[in-house]
């Protein structure tokens, strides 16, 4: 409970911060159309993580968030100015749920955590993700 | 003690005397509360401009005297020509570069729409770049930007409305990351705010000009558009800060082709925009003097007899000018370098009225070089050498370059180029040509090895061209 506490705070405080980087901006940073359109095509989820903590290398991030279950081949996209990544999943495969836990799980070590803020379930629909 | 009554007396008056105007910026008569925005995944498939607020073109229409601007402006990706054979991937508001300009009055409202259609392909041209996010932002408004300036993803459709406080010319522009790139593609354009009670003076020609800058490369997969060279975004260049183009409402050299007209007697109103991104502007109009400048296109921000207007990056002024006699009046951004590159237009008593459709983009080219060398030789020849010289059009105060490639070997025009204050000393021919053409020297431009190569392939594609065929555009 405190950890979403802190967790929700630290992203408002994010979310409010100068031009460019309001929700919208940070999925502009890793929209994707060729990704999103792909999956959205096969029934797929794309979701869009806010990263709490901070990252270090670009590679170990995106080769945490492939490898995870469910998570579309080539379809991973981080900004690391924005503190963005978004994946394409596939829902039948592993809910966000799940699929958020163990990208927390991934790299706890590094001292990172996940908060989804945005998910696209169909062509140019992007939800808030409930929690 | 007397004394200090009688102040206080005049003082009282003063404050009490019902002829003190309003404050026009009176911030409690301000609409400050607008409706949230909207986003929906509703897709407009119509056209993408729409409103009766909207100009296209330097020609401003006269205020609409709705007091509710209904204005729609989608986002789009399409390939411009920013100059002859120079075909980029642009980013727009509604279709051109810069967006139409929007004009409405102090107090009124604007509903403005936008779907992100970057995802639509334009008929026949498939390199545009890859769809992706766009916002608007109106630096007109008083907004909270993350409600009504957030980014859309294609195919979403946002709404959102507001009142205007403040007159001037605003820039409007995409304010998605990063927003460089985005200004730098196109995505731009003005809105003109007139006073509640209208401008001061009465003017007989209203334009708009938009200055702005592009940083372009030749496509590094050489791609065409209809046998021309693609040209795509230098980031390098954008990020130093050096435009390989500097233009007056998206064309080089645009209303030297197309000069904006006006009538000796005649008080001509222009609301100049510096879009930047990253360059300022010293706008001046040859033969005038600016009468009245209004900076930021306020009519409080007055002043009087100027040459020069200096604008910063998305800076504006109303500037307003007389016609004193019949001629040609040179637009230019007295920052030479800026005007070397193509900021540079007229307004001339000889002009046609303008075209009615001037949108420029996806046309293809009158004969035109498509070699990137050729290309960059034509527009420094346009930019610098038609004081002197014609391209098919006989002798001026030096020679047609028409079939000089054919008259004089490469070496020597080479040589001529590079350094012909050394070639008039030591060279018969040069001699002789300094002889036939009155003593006027060919004045040494001190041009690289890479510009003269650029030179020489120009005037070698004019000479491959049949007879009359191959035009320059511009000069003064």
């Amino acid at each position: 409970m405190t950890r979403s506490l802190v967790l929700a705070l630290a992203f408002l405080a994010a979310e409010a911060a100068a031009c460019g980087y309001c929700v919208e901006d940070k999925i502009a940073s890793t929209y994707d159309h060729a990704v999103v359109t792909r999956a959205l095509a096969q029934g797929h989820h794309v979701v869009f993580f806010h990263i709490e903590g901070s990252p270090g290398a670009r590679r170990e991030l995106e080769r945490a968030a492939s490898s995870l279950p469910g998570v579309d081949r080539d379809s991973v996209r981080l900004s690391l100015p924005t503190l963005t990544l978004s994946v394409a999943f596939d829902p039948r495969r592993v809910s966000l749920v799940e699929l958020n836990t163990r990208l927390d799980r991934k790299l706890v070590a590094r001292k990172l955590s996940f908060m989804p803020f945005r998910i696209m379930e169909e062509p140019a629909d992007l939800k808030a993700v409930k929690r | 003690m007397k004394k200090l009554l009688s102040t206080i007396a005049l003082f009282t008056l003063a404050a009490c005397n019902p002829a003190t105007p309003p404050d026009r910026y009176d911030v409690s008569k301000m609409d400050l509360k607008p409706a949230p925005a909207k986003v929906t995944a509703e897709r407009h498939k119509g056209a993408f401009a729409e409103g009766a607020a909207l100009s296209f073109g330097a020609e401003l229409k006269a205020l609409d005297p709705s007091p509710v601007k209904t204005v729609r402006l989608d986002t789009t990706h399409k390939i411009i020509e920013i100059a002859p054979g120079v075909k980029f991937t642009a980013w727009t508001f509604g279709d051109t570069v810069p967006g139409p300009t929007v004009r409405a009055r102090v107090g009124d409202k604007v509903r403005f729409v936008m779907t992100n259609r970057s995802d639509e392909a334009a008929p026949g041209v498939q390199l545009m770049a890859a769809p992706m996010m766009h916002s608007m932002d109106f630096h007109a408004a008083m907004v909270s930007p993350q409600d009504k300036y957030r980014s859309i993803a294609p195919g979403q459709t946002i709404e959102f409305e507001f009142t205007l406080n403040y007159p001037g010319i605003f820039m409007y522009h995409c304010g998605t990351p990063m927003i460089l790139e985005h200004i730098a593609s196109g995505m731009y354009g003005a809105v003109v705010v007139d006073p509640r009670e209208g401008y001061p003076t009465k003017a007989d020609r209203e334009y708009v000009v938009v200055q702005s800058e592009f940083y372009v490369k030749p496509d590094p997969q050489k791609r065409k558009v209809d046998g021309a060279p693609l040209y795509v975004l230098d980031t390098d260049r954008l990020r130093a800060a050096q435009p390989t183009h500097t233009v007056f409402n998206g064309t080089h050299n645009g209303m030297v082709k197309t000069p904006l007209a006006a009538k000796p007697g005649e008080r001509v109103r222009m609301f100049v925009l510096n879009v930047g991104p990253s360059r300022t502007s010293s706008f001046h109009v040859v033969g005038t003097i600016f009468d009245r400048v209004w900076m930021e296109g306020n009519p409080d921000n007055q002043l009087r007899g100027m040459q020069t207007v200096l604008l910063g990056s998305s800076n504006s002024a109303t500037v307003e000018y007389l016609i004193p006699e019949e001629g040609s009046y040179i637009m230019v951004d007295h920052h030479f370098a800026n005007a070397s590159q193509g900021a540079i237009g007229l307004v001339s008593t000889a002009a046609k009225p303008p075209a009615k459709d001037l949108e420029h983009h996806n046309l293809q080219a009158s004969a035109t070089p498509t070699d990137p060398d050729a290309v960059a030789g034509k527009l420094a020849f346009e930019s610098k050498c038609l004081a002197c010289h014609t391209v098919g059009e006989g002798r001026k105060l030096g020679p047609d370059v028409a079939g000089v490639t054919k008259r004089r070997d490469q070496a020597w025009l080479a040589r001529w180029l590079k350094e012909p204050e050394k070639m008039l000393q030591t060279d018969a021919t040069a001699k002789a040509m300094l002889k036939e053409y009155n003593n006027i020297p060919m004045p040494n431009q001190s041009l690289t090895d890479a510009e003269v190569r650029q030179y020489l392939k120009y005037f070698q594609w004019i000479d491959s061209q049949p007879a009359g065929a191959a035009k320059a555009q511009g000069g003064h």
